[in-house]
C-alpha cells in the first residue's frame, strides 16, 4: 500500500517539482509590458508610416495605387500638383491629402506592396489603442515620419 | 447613306470560323462579329485607318481552289485590311503574340513609363495592352528622350510629348471630325509630336475629345489634373444641360463632388463626343455659391430658414394670387418640374403669368411657326442630318449655339458630301466647308431670305398659294439682293441652286432676338416651304429643356403676361409677387434696365436656383434646388427626344427637386395625395400632355425616345412678312 502511494503519488510529484526547479534556473519569457517591450518580428506589420528621402523629401507621389489595392477601402488620398515653391516630393505629384481608417485597416500590408516609391511602409509601432473614433483616421501629417534630423537643405 | 452596292456580304474566316461581313469593311471592325479584339492604338472606328501604330497586326492567308489556306509570310495590320472573299484571318498565332509583344517594346522605348504619376494610369490603354501582350520587363537601360513635360496646348489640354506614341489621332480628330485643324504632326521620326501651329492656342470648340480619344496620356485635362485615378471615381450616366444638344455623358463624382464629364456614347445625339463647353463647363457644381438651404429676408438680409417657414411666406403671397403673381423661368429645369410648375401656377394659384423665353420677340400663340405656317418647328432628329443632300445654317455660329449638331453636319459633308449652304453676318466655323457662305449685313436677313425665296419660287414652281409671297419678293432680284444684304448675287444663286432639290433649315430660337425676329422666322419658314422643305425645317431651341418648356406649355395663357409683361407689371405694380425658377432677369433679359427695375419694385420675389445669381440680392425668399445630377427627372432636347437623368450625387445641403417643392406646395393648398417619385410625375405629365405618352419612364432607356408629332400633317401655309432690311443696312456698306 505504501509503496504504491510512493510509487503513484510522490514519486510523480517529486518529478513534477523537479521540471519547476529546472526551468526556475532559465530566462522568463513574461515581459512587464508597459515598462518592456519585446523586440517585434522582423515582417510584423502594424501602424503606417509614410516615409521621406534623405533629403527631406516625402517619397509619397500621391498616385493612389495604395487606395486601389486597399481590400478594406480605407485608404483616402488626394493629389495635387508640385511648384517650385513648394515642393513635397520630387517629381509632379504629392498627396495634398493622405487618411487611413484605422478601425478598418486589416494591416494586410497590400498598400505597401502595391506602393511604387516604397513611401507606405507597415512598423512595428502596434500600439494602436485610442479613446475616441475620429482619432483613428490618421492624417498625412501623422503618417509622415519625422523630418530627419541631419537636414542638408 | 448606306447603298445598297456597300452592303455585299463576302465570306471571311476568322480563326478558321467563317464569318459574313460586308465587302470592304476594315478587318478590325469584322472580328468583333464573333467576339475577338484586335489590339489597337491608332484605329478609331469614327476615323479614317491609318494603320500607324502597327499593334493591330493579324496573320492573313487566302482560301485556295483545293479548299486549303495559304498564309502570307508577313503580317498585315488589321485596321487597313478591307474584306474580300475567302480572307483567312489568324489573331492569336504564335507569330503574331510575338509581333505584339515587339510592337509594344518598341513603343514602350521611348514611353517614359510614369504611369503612378500619369492622369490616364488605370484607364489606359497602353498600360492595359501592355499588361495582356507586352514584355513584362524592358531591355532598354540607356536614358530615354526627354521632351517638353505637362505644356498647356490650351486652358483645357495639356500636352506631354515625352508619353506620345504618335498615333495621330488627335490631329486626325482636329482634321476629320472637328474640322478646326488645330493640331498636325511636327518634325519626323523619333522627334514627331502633335502640336498646334506656331504661336497659336488650341483653340477648338471639341478640343476635350482629344483628351479622350488618346490612347496614352500625352493630352490629358488640366481642369482634372491629379484630381484623382479612375479606381477612386465613381461613374455614372448623365445628360449634359448646358446647351440643348442633350448629350450623353459620364459623370464621375467622387465623395459627392463632380470630378469631370465624359462621353458617353449615344449614336442619335452624340455619338461619343462632348463640347468643351460640356465637358469642362459644369464646375458651377461644386462653386461655394451653391445654395444649400432655403432663406427668407429679415429687414435688409436673408436668413436661414427651414422649408415650413419659407412655404408658409411663399403661400401666403401666391396662394389664390390669380393674375398678380407670375412666374419666370429658364430652359433648365427638368420636364417634371416644369410641369409641376405650371400646373400649380395655373391651377392652384389660377395665375395665367407664366413664362420661359427670354428673346426680344415673344409670338404669341398665333405668330408661332406652328400657328402662323401650320408646321412644326422641329422636324429632323440631330441624327437623319446625316443624310441630307443640302442643309441650310442660317442666322448664328452653329459649332457655337448647336455644337453637337455642327458636328453631325459636318460628318454629313464629310462622309456624304452634303452641301452646307451658311448664311451668317460674320464669320463661323461652318465656312470653311461650307458649299456657298451668305454673309449679309446685319439686319439684312429678311432681304436676303426675299431673295432666296424669290429664286426658289421660280425654280421650284407649284406651291400652293405662292403668288402673293411672288409679289412680296418680286423685287428681290439676285443683283437688288447683293445691294441690299452685301450677298454677292453669284453665291445667292448658286446657294438657290443647291437649295432647289429641297435642304433641311437648321436655325436656332435666337433669331428672335433680331429687331425683326418675328418677320425673319416667317420669311425663313417661307423659304423652307417654297423649297417643299417644311418637312425639314428646324427652329431649334438653345436650352437644355427650352423644347420641353414650349411642349409642356410653360407660356402664358389666356389673357396672361409674357415675360416682358411680367417685368412692366413687376415694374409698374401690376404684379406683386414674381416667381423666378432658375433663371437670372438681369442676364437672361435683353433689356437690363427694365429688369433692375422690375426686381426692384416687385413687394415679393421668390428666387429659385441652383446657385446665387445677380437677382439673388433681391430676393424675398430663396429657395435651392438640385441641380440636373442631384435629381431625377427628364430632359427634352431641341430635337424634341427626351432624355432620362438618375440621381447620381446627393442634394447640397437642405437642397431638395424644384418637383418635389411643387408638389409639396400643392399637398398644403389641396390635401391631395402628392406624386411621390418624378416617375409618377411623368405619368401626370403623360396624361396632361399626350406627346409625353411615350416617354413614361418604363420605356425611357437608352437613347431616349423622340416625342411622336401632333395630330396629321397640315398644309403648310405661307405668310407675308416685312421683307424690309432694317434701316442702316443698306449704308453699312
Amino acid at each position: 500500500m505504501i509503496k504504491e502511494i510512493w510509487s503513484d503519488v510522490v514519486k510523480p510529484i517529486l518529478a513534477g517539482l523537479a521540471v519547476t526547479a529546472r526551468r526556475l534556473k532559465r530566462d522568463k519569457s513574461t515581459v512587464f509590458y508597459p515598462e518592456e517591450q519585446r523586440e517585434q518580428y522582423p515582417r510584423t506589420r502594424w501602424r503606417h508610416v509614410l516615409t521621406r528621402y534623405e533629403n527631406g523629401l516625402e517619397k509619397c507621389i500621391g498616385c493612389s495605387l495604395c487606395a486601389g489595392a486597399c481590400p478594406a477601402r480605407c485608404i483616402y488620398v488626394e493629389s495635387a500638383e508640385n511648384t517650385d515653391e513648394e515642393r513635397y516630393s520630387p517629381g509632379e505629384r504629392y498627396a495634398k491629402r493622405y487618411e487611413i481608417n484605422m478601425l478598418r485597416c486589416i494591416f494586410c500590408g497590400l498598400c505597401e506592396e502595391a506602393c511604387p516609391t516604397g513611401a507606405i511602409v507597415l512598423r512595428k509601432d502596434f500600439e494602436l489603442a485610442d479613446y475616441h473614433r475620429d482619432d483613428f483616421i490618421y492624417t498625412r501629417e501623422m503618417l509622415l515620419e519625422k523630418m530627419p534630423v541631419k537636414s542638408d537643405r | 447613306m448606306q447603298t445598297a452596292t456597300e452592303q455585299e456580304l463576302v465570306t471571311i474566316t476568322v480563326n478558321d470560323q467563317e464569318v459574313r461581313v460586308p465587302k470592304g469593311e476594315m478587318i478590325v471592325e469584322s472580328v468583333k462579329r464573333i467576339g475577338l479584339d484586335v489590339p489597337i492604338f491608332c484605329y478609331h472606328p469614327r476615323m479614317k485607318p491609318v494603320g500607324m501604330c502597327r499593334m493591330c497586326l493579324v496573320d492573313v492567308g487566302m482560301k485556295q481552289k483545293d479548299g486549303s489556306v495559304r498564309v502570307m509570310p508577313k503580317p498585315q495590320t488589321a485596321c487597313t485590311l478591307p474584306a474580300t472573299e475567302g480572307l483567312a484571318i489568324y489573331t492569336d498565332t504564335e507569330q503574331i503574340r510575338k509581333d505584339r509583344k515587339g510592337i509594344l517594346e518598341f513603343l514602350l522605348v521611348n514611353h517614359p513609363l510614369d504611369c503612378p504619376v500619369c492622369d490616364r494610369g488605370g484607364e489606359c490603354p497602353l498600360q492595359n495592352l501592355t499588361l495582356i501582350y507586352g514584355p513584362s520587363t524592358t531591355r532598354f537601360v540607356e536614358e530615354k528622350r526627354h521632351l517638353l513635360k505637362a505644356f498647356p496646348l490650351s486652358k483645357y489640354v495639356q500636352l506631354d510629348l515625352e508619353r506620345c506614341i504618335q498615333c495621330g489621332r488627335c490631329v486626325r480628330f482636329t482634321e476629320e471630325i472637328s474640322g478646326d485643324g488645330q493640331l498636325a504632326f511636327l518634325f519626323r521620326g523619333a522627334l514627331m509630336q502633335p502640336q498646334t501651329y506656331e504661336l497659336t492656342d488650341f483653340t477648338s470648340r471639341f478640343s476635350g475629345n482629344t483628351i479622350e480619344v488618346c490612347p496614352v496620356g500625352a493630352l490629358t485635362s488640366a481642369e482634372y489634373r491629379f484630381r484623382a485615378r479612375p479606381w477612386d471615381l465613381e461613374t455614372s450616366p448623365a445628360i449634359c444641360t448646358e446647351c440643348s444638344n442633350g448629350c450623353s455623358t459620364w459623370f464621375d463624382h467622387r465623395v459627392g463632388e463632380m470630378i469631370r464629364i465624359n462621353g458617353r456614347t449615344n449614336e442619335a445625339v452624340n455619338e461619343e463626343w462632348t463640347c468643351d463647353k460640356g465637358k469642362f463647363g459644369h464646375n458651377y457644381l461644386n462653386s461655394p455659391k451653391r445654395l444649400t438651404t432655403p432663406l427668407v429676408r429679415d429687414g435688409e438680409s436673408l436668413r436661414e430658414a427651414g422649408w415650413a417657414e419659407a412655404y408658409e411666406r411663399i403661400l401666403a403671397v401666391f396662394k389664390g394670387g390669380g393674375g398678380a403673381v407670375a412666374g419666370l423661368s429658364g430652359g433648365r429645369p427638368s420636364n417634371e418640374s416644369l410641369f409641376l410648375w405650371k400646373r400649380l401656377f395655373t391651377e392652384r394659384f389660377e395665375s395665367p403669368n407664366l413664362d420661359h423665353r427670354w428673346h426680344v420677340h415673344l409670338p404669341g400663340a398665333g405668330e408661332t411657326v406652328a400657328g402662323r405656317h401650320g408646321i412644326r418647328e422641329v422636324n429632323t432628329p440631330i441624327a437623319a442630318f446625316e443624310g441630307m443632300p443640302a442643309i441650310f445654317f442660317f442666322g448664328g455660329d452653329p459649332a457655337a449655339e448647336q455644337p453637337i449638331l455642327y458636328l453631325r453636319v459636318r460628318k454629313a459633308w464629310f462622309r456624304n458630301e452634303a452641301k452646307v449652304i451658311v448664311a451668317a453676318p460674320e464669320p463661323t466655323e461652318a465656312d470653311n466647308f461650307a458649299y456657298c457662305v451668305l454673309r449679309y449685313r446685319p439686319g439684312s436677313e429678311a432681304a436676303l431670305l426675299g431673295g432666296l425665296t424669290r429664286l426658289l419660287l421660280e425654280k421650284a414652281g407649284g406651291v400652293a398659294g405662292a403668288d402673293e409671297l411672288r409679289q412680296a419678293v418680286a423685287r428681290f432680284t439676285p443683283e437688288e439682293t447683293e445691294v441690299v444684304t452685301g450677298v454677292a448675287s453669284g453665291a445667292l444663286r448658286r446657294a438657290a441652286e443647291a437649295m432647289a432639290e429641297g435642304f433641311a433649315t437648321a436655325a436656332s430660337r435666337t433669331l428672335y432676338n433680331l429687331p425683326n425676329g418675328a418677320d425673319v422666322v416667317t420669311a425663313l419658314t417661307n423659304l423652307a416651304i417654297s423649297a417643299k422643305s417644311a418637312d425639314r425645317f428646324n427652329l431649334f431651341a438653345t436650352e437644355a429643356n427650352e423644347q420641353g418648356a414650349l411642349e409642356i406649355g410653360v407660356l402664358p395663357g389666356a389673357g396672361g403676361l409674357d415675360t416682358r409683361g411680367i417685368l412692366e407689371g413687376c415694374r409698374d405694380g401690376g404684379v406683386r409677387a414674381l416667381w423666378l425658377l432658375q433663371c437670372d432677369p438681369f442676364e437672361r433679359f435683353p433689356n437690363r434696365e427694365l429688369a433692375r427695375q422690375a426686381l426692384e419694385n416687385v413687394e415679393f420675389l421668390l428666387v429659385q436656383d441652383i446657385i446665387e445669381t445677380e437677382s439673388f440680392h433681391h430676393a424675398s425668399v430663396v429657395l435651392p434646388c438640385c441641380a440636373f445630377s442631384e435629381d431625377d427627372g427628364s430632359y427634352t432636347n431641341m430635337e424634341r427626344r427626351v432624355q432620362r437623368v438618375r440621381r447620381v450625387v446627393a442634394p447640397k445641403g437642405h437642397a431638395k427637386p424644384s418637383w418635389k417643392v411643387f408638389s409639396e406646395l400643392e399637398l398644403r393648398m389641396t390635401g391631395e395625395t402628392p406624386p411621390f417619385s418624378a416617375k409618377e410625375v411623368m405619368g401626370m405629365l403623360g396624361s396632361a400632355a399626350p406627346q409625353y405618352q411615350v416617354s413614361a419612364y418604363d420605356h425611357l432607356e437608352g437613347e431616349g425616345v423622340i416625342l411622336p408629332a401632333e395630330g396629321g400633317a397640315a398644309e403648310p401655309r405661307l405668310a407675308l412678312p416685312d421683307y424690309d432690311a432694317m434701316e442702316g443696312s443698306r449704308e453699312l456698306v
